[in-house]
């Protein structure tokens, strides 16, 4: 009896080590793309590199050059502030709405709300002339505001905000109300402070979204000027640009999203479990 | 009295049925709810109507018109839809939609299912693994094509470690057979941990005792996975074939940065096609009928989705 346990047990063992090693070596082909991508980027130009050998020794010279090359520094400060200033009128926006849908009462406002919510249905890649021709006939093209406006109209961050300020009991909300507090008072002290949690998490999503966006960007900022940096890293591509240089612009393009990703993982990956946020 | 006992969403009709007892609140006191709701809404509501209602409207609109970029149009009917039917370079767009869909939907579902239940069985490194794998979701698809264009090349890493081994060289990116394929790996390496993560939380929502059950019975692995996990995790794995499936069919910036279309359109695909029409020959009419036709492959995805879970029995 005993020693057909211990069997079993061993085999267990056997079985979940294999299991890790598996998984070990799946992990290892899915970040071997960021290694490869690090080592070209810091290869000396001319010199021998990946895929043949690695290179002799590492500089910082790719990633100097590519900030003196036409448009990069722009780009990056334009993806800044398409990116953190979608974020921060989203977040104020949609917690408002999300604040009337949940505690207010009003004419019509839950067929609003699933208004909001059917226009998930369309892609945005089917709405994108129309989108163009609105944008361009209200002179919007190669603007910041033509290329931020469209986007912040964002149904998930409303519903979100919506279910979260839902759960909040009502008391709170009273209470406030009968010591004469405005409804603006109500939402600034006690709304938002209490929506921090989902707050940060809609800041990351959205700061995310934007960051990466790729389309809208692309025919709505053509202007080298205006262009963000992932439409910059497909003009750099069509350039030509040395393939060393291409890689440290990339890698420069991924920092804020990996340093985001490493400060809160454990809250993004919770929220996509609980939210299905995407 | 008895009106402090009713609900408040019935105040309304108690207030019509006769002449009330109780003085009537001051009409700007009762309007203020509603007129604040509203105020609060407003600045959303307002980008709504501008940024969606109107452009999904326009899109139905404009596939009637031959829209030209200098803003003239006239009303052409139906046109639109009979070119598309027509056309061979849509039905090349359309079919190179559906290869790519079929290849990189079930890989991807899989891959996520695989690194799921693994990462559900491991003992140790658990957040390691999982942040790992979901790293690459953080990034851009952009991003994603610039690395694997590079993995891809003739001289890229893969054929350089084929060479090693004198195999190869494989022309991924423009081999027409390969291409696809090849486009689908690179969405699935940049999306897949999103997919894993939904289902992990499936695979957690199991409970353990089920799972004990059907060990003391004498079960084996295999039949735990295929009698117990499966069936139970079934919401979560349909939920992430859709979105997978939606996500499929709106594939663009890779193409856009590792093939444009190519070889021989042999990666063109229907977004591709949307953004040719509109932005290099500024057929704004047309294209818009692709997008119209991009949104009802969607629609008829997500009603399959509706209709699938309807019939679950929880």
């Amino acid at each position: 009896m005993t020693v057909q346990t211990a069997g079993v047990r061993q085999r267990h063992r056997l079985a979940t080590m294999s299991l890790g090693g598996l998984l070990a070596v799946i992990c290892l082909i899915t970040v071997t793309p960021f290694a490869l991508m690090i080592v070209v980027a810091l290869s000396p130009a001319g010199s021998l590199t990946l895929p043949y050998a690695l290179p002799d020794r590492l500089t910082w010279e790719n990633i100097t050059e590519i900030f003196s090359a036409a448009g990069f520094t722009r780009w990056t400060i334009n993806s800044f502030v398409y990116s953190v200033l979608s974020m921060l009128i989203i977040l104020l926006t949609a917690s408002m709405a999300g604040y009337a849908f949940a505690k207010m009462r009003f004419p019509g406002r839950d067929a609003l709300m699933w208004s909001f919510l059917a226009t998930l249905m369309v892609p945005f890649q089917a709405m994108l002339i129309p989108y163009f021709v609105l944008v361009s006939r209200l002179g919007g093209l190669n603007t910041f505001w033509g290329l931020i406006v469209p986007t912040l109209a964002n149904s998930q961050a409303v519903f979100l905000m919506r279910q979260f300020i839902r759960d909040l009991p009502d008391e709170l909300f009273d209470a406030a109300r009968i010591d004469g507090a405005s409804e603006w008072r109500v939402y600034w002290r006690i709304v938002l402070p209490l929506t921090k949690p989902i707050l940060a998490t809609l800041a990351v999503f959205v700061f995310l979204w934007h960051w990466n966006d790729f389309l809208w960007p692309l025919v709505v900022a053509q202007s080298r000027d205006m262009q963000t940096l992932t439409v910059g890293l497909a003009t750099l591509r069509s350039e030509n640009v040395p393939l060393a240089q291409l890689m440290a612009a990339a890698a420069i393009s991924v920092v804020p999203c990996l340093v985001v990703f490493a400060l809160v993982q454990r809250f993004i990956v919770n929220s996509i479990a609980i939210t299905g946020l995407k | 009295m008895a009106r402090l006992a009713d609900p408040p969403v019935s105040r309304g009709d108690v207030q019509d049925a006769g002449p009330a007892r109780q003085p009537k609140a001051p009409l700007r006191f009762r309007l203020r709810e509603p007129i604040t709701g509203l105020l609060f809404v407003l600045p959303m509501l307002a980008l709504f109507v501008v940024f969606r209602f109107v452009p999904a409207f326009g899109a139905v609109g404009m596939s009637f018109t031959d829209y030209k970029i200098s803003g003239e149009y006239d009303f052409i009917g139906v046109d639109n839809y009979a070119r598309l039917l027509d056309d061979p370079v849509f039905a090349v767009s359309l079919k190179a939609t559906l290869v790519y869909a079929a290849v990189y939907v079930p890989f991807t579902v899989l891959v996520a299912l695989g690194t799921a239940l693994l990462l559900n069985s491991v003992v140790w490194g658990r957040g390691l693994f999982r942040g790992m794998l979901f790293m690459p979701y953080v990034t851009s698809f952009v991003f994603a094509g610039l690395i694997w264009r590079f993995v891809y090349e003739i001289d890229g890493l893969i054929n350089g470690l084929l060479g090693r081994a004198d195999l190869g060289p494989v022309d991924f990116l423009g081999d027409t057979s390969l291409v696809l394929p090849s486009l689908a790996a690179v969405s699935a390496w940049k999306g897949f941990g999103y997919s894993m993560l939904i289902l992990v939380a499936g695979l957690k929502a199991i409970p353990r005792s089920y799972l004990e059950a059907a060990l003391v019975d004498g079960a084996n692995a295999w039949q735990r996975f295929r009698l117990v996990v499966l069936p139970l995790l079934r919401p979560a794995l349909f939920f992430v074939l859709v979105i997978e499936t939606i996500g499929a069919f709106q594939v663009f910036d890779t193409i856009y940065v590792m093939t444009g279309g190519g070889p021989v359109r042999a990666s063109y695909t229907l977004v591709y096609a949307l953004f040719d029409q509109g932005f290099r020959f500024f057929d704004f009419g047309y294209a818009a009928t692709i997008g119209v036709v991009l949104f009802a492959i969607v629609l008829i995805v997500s009603l399959i989705q509706r209709l699938f879970l309807d019939r679950e029995p929880t």
